[in-house]
């Protein structure tokens, strides 16, 4: 056996659970990108076909109520590892024996062959919205100034800014101890929770019972199961509660004093407990003992809670796998390969300490000699624009389809993944057309192509056509959408012929060619990152459901690994005009309610309203122009409905494969007292599914409970009195 | 295995080992499917820019595979080979050309292609590559991919090969390895045997041979290597020729040196291009004053490194100006530019390929008439001492474009332009030489010689910071740029005093061109020679200024006097005047021609008789100096002896007299002595030359003796010989023939002028 301490990692390394308001009926998160959630017992446990693929599920609501939609549960593994060239890892077993590292008060630690028996789970979810800074565009990725506007300003007073936290306290569960709950102490939920330190107090905090319209008791619960040997983690999030102290209304799309909701994040830790045998010797005769220890994981992970993805097979734009895959590969020498200095292999770029790596991230740029891989690398973006028309009309005036991918169309996958033939290259010029049209990170503020010869009117507009970070006011103006940096040079260097199509050369009979995530992944990370492929990878305005935090590095550990921060229970951190003894470090780790207090609140707001935006080009550095102020003649130019993220926030559905297209929000209105009827209204909002599969794949809305939202409307339809003109 | 002499050739078990790996599948591999099978595509292809086999390892020729940097590190995407390493790079080579003279940077560029890597190189130096290993198959993608070694790693692309059926063993990628490393036999090479006999057979011949070499039985011939060749493997200094006197072989590797610079044009910063050197003379060059002379001298000196860099035996060429006097005061007419003469080497013509290529390109749109024109020329093998002289003698028009308000060549020109530049890159299309003043600005013999009689700096070489002007060397060179560079027949001017200035008044009218931008690139009003900003880019400009350099070199043999400033700088370099004093010590020295006889030093010389050696009647009319060199005299424990020189004495013998012998040239003795030491004292030393070495000269470092035999040479060609031949015989001190005194490694005979 190795003599290495096996290392343990829990995966995937940001677990993502989503709200839902039925009472135990939920299911498992997906883990690969734009695959349906996966279906499970009571207790979490997978459940698996007759050829052992994993079932997905057939619906996202009660099967009996069209106003309850299920939870997604974020499902935890523990890998190990059984030394630094193991990348792969493989999950622990139960009964399975590890080099375990011993810690005894008597003896240097020392290296053990543990039998695997119980993992004791830790998990702690809050939830710090609203005593956190307001939301305002741009502002706050490294820092706020001394002035930025707090939510609800009027409390400053630390320890009654503190009870604008929900913060339940953390939860360990293992086997014996299955089940607990982040509720209230004296709620009926929390009768049920079995976990093991049940018993201990904690100064939970919690909203007045009384908020309104809907009380939060509750940040949802935690289970540990057994499957295969296999002891699992589950975690589920709120219920999708929202509510003011104060008269309910909504005067803003992100900031809503007096407003809470039940979204939460935090750390999830573990520590394994293992049998060992222990030799003493009584003299020269030697006792062999069995005995009991226990080992933290050494490398935890995370939990975010977000509200439903009811598009959940339709990919975004940028997902946030992509998002911090690009961060990772230029700021930590991720993959060297792609980025860093020549040779471009593992052994030039391992900064080891923060002076390497400034060093590396002086010399470090993108490799000319890298082949992306067209299905992995390309593809995907050119993919998703079409599947957008089935949330989105967006070209109901001119009727034209410029995503077809069919025979002929400007993103035909069997052309642009046509790689230069034995020196030839057919294809070279439809990839520059295409090419010329993607945005490059230089032109965030520029609406259409640049220096186009085509003496027409329209010329062609910058792909993708999205919201970017900022469109709304003039400070940083970042109007549109580019993809990363990494998917730049990704199309950089297909556009100059430097690229593989793997179906071409390894395997077209093998589902990996065309999709990198046919199999469900088996790798710690493969997980860690498809997870992540189901995440909204931008822009960040302030984000889905999480924001442009994930865009510094320092709340990363290592590539896709939340820092964790050591804090006092009870004692969770507030803005540093609060209190300056007890405010975020972000050097040393994030605290549970870290990662998700940077977006709306209350969610629905910000959710209902993201859909188009109308966004003044007139110049390219500033948003706002005030020309009626001094009578300046110029003409303003306005893009129209510029949707900020199709796949996220449906728009436009089908009723059906076969249509008609209807307002996916219909019968919420598009102002803020929708955003107030989303508050409550979110839970009857129909899901799409799909039918089909390939270019033929379209996408339909399913269990709309129009019982309380009424008939959807078609666009043109003017019966309610109001417009689609849904913009904020 | 079965037994070696029924083994299969190594390539069929290569493709053996492979269509195994790969079982039934064969992924599309960028549409080379099996690229085994054919040993040529396997040799030659790409794989996703992986070149499959390495091409052999080269340190001398200038082969690279690389176009975009370093050797290996980028290889060119076979993707684009039209604009990477195809023919169209050498269309860049016409691109050279423009440089706007008010912006210099501003060079218009048809490509922004990469060259391919011309210039020979030391390897990557470890920088952009992993560790290099000079075995080829290391280098080789189809071992690299094999082994799973980067990029094959799984980091970029899988291990080879791709839905292979089985995995190579280590056994299976040896043989593939030593088939490579055999450099790829098709088949089995049986012939080594006989070669080895061969070897032998020639190794018996070839002694034969130098005994009767020594004896003076047979004759020593004209050696056939490049002059340069020869003097640095007889430790002499570089020789800058007369231009005309350059072999074919000199003039080739010459103009494949800049063809090869044209090719790195677009980086500004690189030495290697020839661009960068052009807009050195733009940035910094001096004249009229004392630093004028210092000043190119080492502007020619770091070019002409860098051309070494390229290939050693490469010098520039000199234009001795005055051998064209006579042609270029006859066909003085101020009534028509461009009837000058230039040396032939700078010339246009066309050739075979040349025009093969034109006619293959629709921009040259040649029609018949045309075409039997320029076959005409071909055959006749024809130099036109200007483009526009080759346009008239193939009946085309010299066409320009109105390009967005620019004077430009038609594509037609353009094309035809692009292929006289890439068949010779010394010609310059925008070069009309002749005079259009007085006949008299061209120098004459007898202006040199007075030049060269002014006895001080002052007169001849132009005066210091505080009392600068103008030597009178720099006057006549002012005068031969204007001559080389000539006037554009083809520029508008309605003043002129020829006819087709005048019409092109209305050609650039047509064309909406008026009034003609004195600063056109491609039609400009005087060739680039003229402009002192951008003279340099005219590759003329070297040869011309070698010969401001040689007549100053021979003006300070005759005198002595110097700069007043030794101490200034010579910037963009750091040396000072007074390192420029010395062409000696700079590595060079200057000749109108020479010829160069090797010796076998190996075997003691008797009498060394020469094979006959014709010289250009230029070089035997114009010569100011004959000598003869014996090269590297031996003198470690070797008897003195005697050497009796004699020209066109093919019998010479220890009888023939030496008074009163219109042939004898000299008789010289040597003095050696013996030699003691300890072992090995009286070797020879070590052939390599050491860097800062500042000992006196070995004590056995192989001596030279330089023979003048002006006065002979004259006597004999007085006498009416048409060629010359040289013979020296060994005489003992004591009057007896002797054969083994007399060790050396050549004999040459120069003419200076």
């Amino acid at each position: 056996m190795s003599t290495h301490n096996t290392t343990f990692k829990i995966h995937p390394s940001i677990g993502i659970a989503r709200l839902g308001n039925a009472q135990d009926n939920f299911y498992l998160a997906p883990e690969q990108p734009g695959a349906r959630p996966i279906e499970c017992d009571e207790m979490g446990r997978e459940t698996f076909d007759k050829d052992g693929n994993p079932v997905r599920v057939a619906n996202f609501k009660d099967e009996n109520d069209l106003s309850k939609i299920r939870k997604q549960a974020a499902r935890f593994k523990i890998f190990a590892y059984k030394d630094e060239n193991d990348t792969e890892g493989t999950e622990v077993l139960k009964g399975h024996t590890y080099n375990f590292v011993n810690i005894s008060s008597i003896t240097a630690p020392t290296t053990v062959q543990g039998t695997v028996t119980d993992i004791n789970w830790t998990v702690h979810l809050a939830n710090k919205k609203a005593s956190w800074y307001a939301f305002k565009q741009t502002q706050g990725l490294h820092g706020y100034a001394p002035d930025h506007p707090l939510r609800n300003p009027e409390v400053t007073q630390p320890d009654l800014r503190r009870q604008l936290i929900i913060d339940p306290g953390p939860l360990t569960v293992n086997l014996k101890h299955h089940l607990g709950h982040f509720a209230r102490f004296d709620s009926d939920l929390k009768q049920k929770d079995n976990s093991k330190f049940r018993k201990v107090s904690y100064p939970q905090t919690f909203p007045p019972k009384d908020i309104k319209p809907n009380p939060i008791d509750t940040l949802g619960s935690v289970m540990v199961n057994e499957q295969d040997n296999h002891i699992r983690l589950i975690v589920l999030g709120g219920e999708g509660n929202s509510g003011s102290t104060k008269q309910p209304v909504i005067t803003n799309f992100v900031n809503n004093d007096g407003w809470f909701d039940d979204i939460s994040d935090g750390p999830v830790t573990a520590s394994i407990e293992y049998e060992y045998e222990e030799t003493i010797f009584d003299g020269d005769k030697p006792i062999v003992k069995k005995q009991k220890g226990t080992m933290d994981v050494q490398v935890p992970a995370w939990v975010v809670v977000g509200y439903p993805r009811y598009a959940p097979e339709m990919e975004d734009m940028i997902t946030m796998d992509e998002n911090m895959f690009d961060l990772f590969v230029r700021e930590m020498a991720y993959r060297p390969t792609i980025y860093g200095v020549a040779p471009f292999d593992k052994k030039s770029n391992s900064p080891s300490n923060p002076e390497e790596l400034r060093l590396w991230k002086n010399q470090a740029h993108f490799n000319p000699d890298y082949f992306p891989k067209f299905y992995r690398d390309i593809w995907p973006i050119f993919r998703r624009p079409n599947d957008y028309r089935f949330s989105y009309d967006f070209d109901n005036f001119s009727g034209s389809d410029p995503h077809n991918r069919g025979t002929g169309g400007n993103l035909n996958a069997a052309v642009l993944g046509q790689v230069p033939i034995n020196g030839k290259d057919p294809c070279k010029r439809y990839r520059e057309f295409v090419y010329s049209i993607m945005r490059q990170t230089h032109q965030r503020n520029v609406f259409e192509v640049q220096n186009n010869t085509n003496k027409s009117f329209n010329k062609p507009r910058l792909m993708p056509m999205l919201c970017g970070n900022n469109p709304l006011d003039n400070t940083v103006p970042d109007k549109f959408l580019s993809m990363t940096p990494t998917q730049l040079f990704f199309l950089k260097q297909w556009v100059d012929g430097k690229f593989v199509n793997e179906c071409d050369e390894w395997g077209e009979e093998n589902p990996n060619c065309n999709n990198p995530w046919a199999s469900p992944p088996t790798t710690g990370v493969g997980i860690d990152r498809g997870v992540l492929g189901n995440v909204l990878g931008g822009p960040f305005c302030p984000g889905g459901e999480l924001s442009w935090i994930v865009n510094n590095p320092a709340i990363y550990s290592e590539p896709y690994r939340i820092n964790h921060a050591n804090y006092i229970p009870g004692q969770l951190s507030l803005p540093i005009v609060v209190d300056p003894n007890n405010s975020p470090n972000l050097a040393q780790g994030l605290e549970p309610g870290d990662l998700t207090k940077y977006i709306g609140i209350p969610w629905q707001a910000d959710f209902h309203e993201c859909t188009v935006q109308d966004i003044n080009i007139t110049y390219d550095d500033w948003v706002n122009i005030h020309l009626d102020s001094v009578g300046d003649p110029a003409q303003e130019k306005i893009a129209y409905n510029v949707p900020w993220w199709p796949a996220h926030r449906p728009i436009v559905v089908f009723e059906s494969p076969q249509g008609p297209q209807v307002y996916w929000a219909s019968g919420i209105p598009g102002n803020n007292a929708g955003d107030l009827q989303m508050v409550q209204a979110w839970k009857d909002l129909g899901f799409l599914t799909t039918q089909g599969s390939g270019n033929d794949r379209v996408f339909y809305q399913v269990e709309r409970n129009n019982e309380a939202l009424g008939e959807p409307e078609q666009p043109g339809d003017r019966i309610k009195g109001h417009t689609f003109n849904e913009e904020n | 295995m079965s037994k070696k002499g029924k083994q299969k050739p190594l390539y069929e078990q290569v493709k053996d080992i492979l269509n195994t790996l790969q079982g039934k599948n064969v992924p599309s591999y960028q549409g080379l499917h099996a690229f085994w099978l054919d040993p040529d595509t396997f040799q030659t292809a790409y794989l996703y820019g992986q070149r499959l086999i390495a091409p052999k390892e080269d340190t001398t020729t200038t082969q690279t595979t690389s176009c975009c940097g370093s050797k290996n590190t980028a290889p060119p995407q076979p993707t684009t080979p039209s604009n990477c390493c195809g023919e169209d790079t050498d269309a860049n080579t016409i691109q050279a050309v423009p440089i706007a003279p008010e912006g210099i940077a501003a060079s218009p560029r048809l490509s922004q292609s990469d060259p391919k890597d011309c210039w020979p190189s030391g390897g990557s130096g470890g920088s952009s590559t992993p560790i290099e290993t000079s075995k080829r198959s290391d280098r080789s993608a189809i071992i690299r991919g094999l082994k799973g070694l980067p990029p094959f790693d799984g980091s970029i692309f899988p291990k080879l090969l791709w839905d292979a059926a089985y995995e190579a063993t280590p056994d299976q990628i040896a043989i593939i390895a030593s088939w490579i490393d055999a450099d790829c036999p098709v088949e089995e090479d049986k012939s080594k045997d006989k070669e080895k006999q061969q070897i032998q057979i020639k190794a018996v011949q070839l002694s034969n041979l130098k005994a009767s070499l020594a004896r003076g039985e047979s004759l020593h011939t004209v050696s056939t290597e490049k002059t340069n060749f020869n003097t640095q493997r007889c430790k002499d200094l570089h020789v800058r020729k007369e231009v005309s006197s350059l072999t074919k072989e000199e003039l080739d590797t010459l103009r494949e040196a800049i063809n090869c610079m044209y090719q790195y044009n677009n980086f500004l910063q690189d030495e290697r291009s020839y661009d960068h050197w052009a807009r050195i003379h733009t940035d910094s060059c001096q004249h009229g004053w004392e630093q004028f002379l210092p000043w190119h001298r080492l502007y020619l000196y770091f070019f002409e490194q860098t051309l070494q860099d390229y290939d050693p035996s490469i010098t520039l060429p000199y234009w001795s100006w005055t051998d064209y006097s006579d042609v270029n005061r006859t066909s003085f007419n101020n009534l028509q530019p461009d009837l000058g003469v230039l040396p032939e080497a700078y010339g246009c013509y066309l050739t075979q390929k040349g025009l093969d290529t034109l006619k293959d390109d629709p921009n040259a749109n040649l029609n018949t008439k045309e075409i039997a024109a320029l076959e005409k020329i071909v055959k006749k093998g024809t130099i036109y001492n200007s483009g526009i002289r080759f346009l008239k003698a193939a009946g085309i028009p010299y066409e320009i474009i109105n390009l967005n308000g620019v004077a430009t060549w038609s594509n037609k020109i353009r094309a035809i332009y692009r292929v006289l530049r890439k068949t010779n890159p010394l010609w310059f299309p925008n070069r009309w030489p002749g005079a259009m003043m007085s006949p008299t600005q061209y120098p004459t013999p007898g202006d040199i010689d007075n030049l060269l009689a002014l006895d001080n700096w002052s007169d001849f070489g132009g005066g210091p910071t505080y009392d600068h002007h103008f030597g009178a060397l720099e006057k006549v060179h002012n005068g031969m740029h204007n001559f080389s560079g000539g006037t554009n027949p083809f520029f508008p001017n309605p003043n002129a005093t020829f006819a087709s200035a005048k019409e092109w008044v209305a050609v650039y009218e047509k064309l909406g061109l008026n009034p003609p931008n004195p600063q056109s690139i491609e039609n400009p009003p005087f060739g680039w020679m003229t402009d002192n900003r951008i003279t340099a880019f005219d590759p003329i400009f070297w040869a011309h200024h070698s010969n401001v350099d040689r007549l100053w070199a021979k003006w300070q043999e005759r005198h002595n006097g110097t700069p007043q400033q030794m101490n200034g700088a010579l910037a963009p370099w750091s040396l000072t005047v007074q390192d420029t004093m010395s062409i000696q010590q700079l590595g060079y020295t200057y000749m109108r021609d020479t010829v160069f006889y090797d010796v076998h030093n190996d075997v003691g010389l008797q009498k060394f008789n020469s094979d006959k050696k014709t010289f250009s009647s230029n070089t035997l009319d114009l010569h100011r100096k004959a000598e003869i060199k014996i090269h590297r005299v031996r003198r470690g424990n070797l008897h003195n002896v005697y050497i009796r020189i004699f020209i066109n004495t093919p019998e010479a013998s220890v009888d023939t007299p030496t008074l009163n012998n219109p042939n004898f040239v000299e008789e010289l003795s040597t003095f050696h002595g013996t030699c003691y030491g300890g072992p090995g004292h009286c070797d020879l030393p070590l052939s390599k030359t050491r860097a800062n070495d500042l000992r006196p000269l070995h004590h056995h470092e192989p001596r030279n003796y330089k023979i003048d035999a002006t006065a002979a040479v004259a006597r004999v060609l007085n006498a009416g010989a048409k060629d010359i031949t040289i013979q020296l015989v060994v005489i003992g001190i004591d009057g007896q023939a002797v054969d083994n005194a007399l060790y050396i490694d050549g004999v040459s005979l120069t003419f200076f002028d």
